[in-house]
């Protein structure tokens, strides 16, 4: 269970626009840009919470919150009801996150890769082994079990990834834009291997799914957070979503719900 | 610090290091075999010149002028030589290489008639070889004229030592080692920047790789402390720089058999005694540099970008010695303080058989554990705000 409460993130960014004439000895004048604002977000175990908003919403920003590398300005995160910033290691250790970066190390193979982040998540050698061959089955990645990273496809390179991130069998996942550059049967596996986390089979685990692809979000998603301009702007399921906007295709609710919002406010696009 | 996590950062750091075969091997090529190689090349360098010094020839112009000189010459077992006609052409392209005697037309009869004939020593300077002949060639033709000075004085009744009111004596203070030192002063240079190039590309690929792979995200998602993670690829960068340094160490214990020259070969002594007191010292340095390098690179995004921040490093260190090549003989404390020099103070202290000191060598072990603290200290804190820009 993850909930974010009410988490706000400020930056502070030097823009160097053609308008302020920049020179050489002057810097630009200082901007903050407001990347997440009051955001609340509540992700229940055995279920799907899809995170969705445009392109620089602030969803990667939040989700770096969650995962400890940013400190939110305000506002509080737990996971399974730990407090994150008072015990950011308990609240890691029960998380599996895909992050937006989710670089490999070229010279392992993809099962060295997954051991040592296993290891590093306190797992003993054997088990970390263990469930590399059990996540390349789910992920059905067998054959790239023990080769090199090195030329990996994309989606090769995703899948390795999200088993590495899955190693030490997390309570809550958290995945952020996971399907992009997978192409359509690697997506439809991914799909099925959430379902199945999400299943009591599969451990009925908590899933936070940010994306921007509406398809996904109806395909899989119990609840939906939509995010615009650093704020939640709407809140519930796809029908429900739908209702509010008076909608009957997703897309165009989302867009109603999203960018109906942004044009009243004030902060622009962020992080 | 986590003790477990440090050791599974370590293994993986060293395993992925070690994988990377052909940066090992460019980087294990220049760094071993370099330094014996040019100790080879300086060597037979140094017997060609006694070579030729042992040769006893002159070679002249126009001896048949003068056999008075010819005479003198051959009673100092010398023989002489015939030059080519195109002499200057072929001392300057370095064909020729020793100076040539140019005796003038007129040399015996002027010489008869004490009309002080001229005699040219032709070199080029630019021309190392010929040039290391010239003073013997110039004192031969001195001790000519210092005979024929003296006999002219004793037919006159006047005793020859009168020309010679004092008398010079050269009395060499270097040990055999410390004369050795000038020319095997290279080594400990070159064993510095084996520690250098061994630490470098784990250095870079353990920071700036790891964030440009975006593989730094991820592995500070972990639930383990920092300074873990930050030790564990320090040990791994560390280790590496000690390999290379081992490695180039190890080199020049054969290079001692391929030494061709006897008297060189005497003089330098370089055996698994010296090795090991040379891997003792650079320790500290190893340890200081690779933080070092972590540190400049944290800050980079890419590689490319953290290879242009450690050459400036690099330079430094590796340049550190040329001070105290520069000033021969003075070993000023401050040496010990700069990382490298101090180091390359000690080793050359080392090979010149000198013992070493307490407080120069705990100097240098306290400057690199201090730059070690210092590096470090700076990679923990910057890991974080550098995935978060």
């Amino acid at each position: 269970m993850i909930r974010l409460d009410q988490i706000s993130k400020r930056f502070v960014a030097r823009t160097a626009g053609k308008a302020r004439a920049p020179s050489l000895f002057k810097r630009a004048a200082a901007t903050t840009v407001q990347a997440v604002d009051q955001l609340s977000l509540d992700a229940p175990d055995g279920r799907i919470t899809g995170l969705l908003g445009p392109n620089g919403a602030g969803k990667t920003t939040s989700l770096r919150m969650l995962a400890g590398l940013l400190p939110p300005d305000t506002g509080r995160i737990s996971v399974d009801g730990i407090d994150a910033a008072a015990r950011p290691r308990e609240a890691l250790a029960r998380m599996g996150i895909l992050g937006d970066a989710h670089g490999l190390y070229p010279r392992l193979s993809a099962r060295e890769n997954i051991v040592y982040f296993g290891r590093l998540q306190g797992m003993e050698p054997d088990a970390a082994n263990a469930r590399a061959d059990e996540l390349a089955r789910l992920l059905d990645m067998h054959a790239l079990l023990d080769r090199r990273t090195e030329g990996f496809s994309q989606g090769e390179r995703m899948k390795t990834a999200l088993a590495r991130a899955l190693v030490h069998d997390p309570a809550n996942i958290v995945l952020d834009e996971p399907t992009n550059g997978l192409d359509v049967l690697a997506t439809r596996g991914l799909r099925e291997a959430l379902r199945h986390l999400r299943s009591p089979e599969g451990g009925a685990k908590c899933i936070v799914f940010s994306t921007h692809i509406m398809q996904e979000v109806e395909q899989l998603c119990d609840r939906v957070t939509v995010v615009a301009g650093g704020r939640r702007v709407a809140e519930g399921t796809v029908e429900e979503l739908l209702a509010q906007a008076g909608c009957t295709r997703f897309e165009d609710a989302f867009v109603a719900l999203a960018y109906g919002s942004q044009n009243g406010s004030q902060n622009g696009a962020a992080a | 610090m986590n003790p477990k996590t440090f050791l599974i950062v370590l293994g993986k750091e060293l395993r992925d290091a070690l994988r990377d075969r052909r940066t090992l091997a460019r980087l294990l090529i220049p760094a071993v075999f370099m330094g014996p190689l040019m100790l080879m090349v300086i060597s037979n360098l140094v017997s060609s010149l006694e070579a030729q010094a042992e040769q006893r020839e002159v070679m002249a112009v126009g001896m048949d002028d003068a056999p008075t000189l010819r005479n003198y010459l051959e009673r100092q077992t010398y023989t002489i030589k015939a030059a080519p006609a195109d002499y200057e052409e072929q001392l300057r392209k370095a064909r020729l290489n020793q100076p040539v005697l140019v005796i003038g037309k007129d040399f015996e009869k002027e010489l008869a008639d004490g009309d002080a004939p001229k005699l040219e020593i032709v070199s080029d300077s630019a021309n190392q070889r010929a040039q290391v002949g010239v003073r013997t060639l110039s004192k031969l033709v001195q001790g000519f004229a210092q005979e024929r000075g003296g006999l002219a004085l004793m037919l006159r009744g006047v005793p020859p030592g009168l020309l010679q009111p004092i008398e010079v004596n050269e009395r060499d203070l270097a040990s055999t080692q410390a004369r050795a030192s000038q020319i095997t002063g290279m080594i400990p240079m070159f064993i510095i920047m084996a520690v250098l190039y061994g630490a470098l590309t784990a250095a870079l690929d353990t920071t700036a790789g790891e964030r440009e792979r975006g593989s730094l995200e991820p592995l500070l998602m972990n639930p383990v402390p920092h300074t873990a993670l930050v030790f564990g690829k320090w040990g791994a960068v560390a280790l590496l720089g000690m390999a290379v340094a081992v490695l180039a160490n190890l080199g020049y214990v054969p290079a001692q058999d391929l030494i061709h020259n006897e008297s060189l070969q005497a003089m330098f002594r370089f055996g698994p005694g010296e090795a090991l007191r040379f891997l003792l010292l650079l320790l500290p340095l190893a340890a200081g540099l690779s933080a070092l390098l972590m540190a400049v690179a944290i800050r980079s995004k890419t590689f490319k970008e953290a290879q242009a921040g450690s050459a400036l490093v690099i330079t430094g260190i590796s340049l550190a010695p040329m001070v105290s090549i520069m000033n021969p003989g003075a070993e000023p404390f401050w040496y010990y303080l700069v990382p490298g020099l101090g180091q390359y103070t000690l080793m050359m202290q080392v090979l010149k058989g000198q013992a070493l000191q307490a407080m120069p060598v705990l100097t240098t072990v306290a400057g690199g554990v201090l730059i070690m603290l210092l590096g470090l200290g700076y990679v923990a804190r910057s890991m974080k705000s550098a995935v978060a820009r």
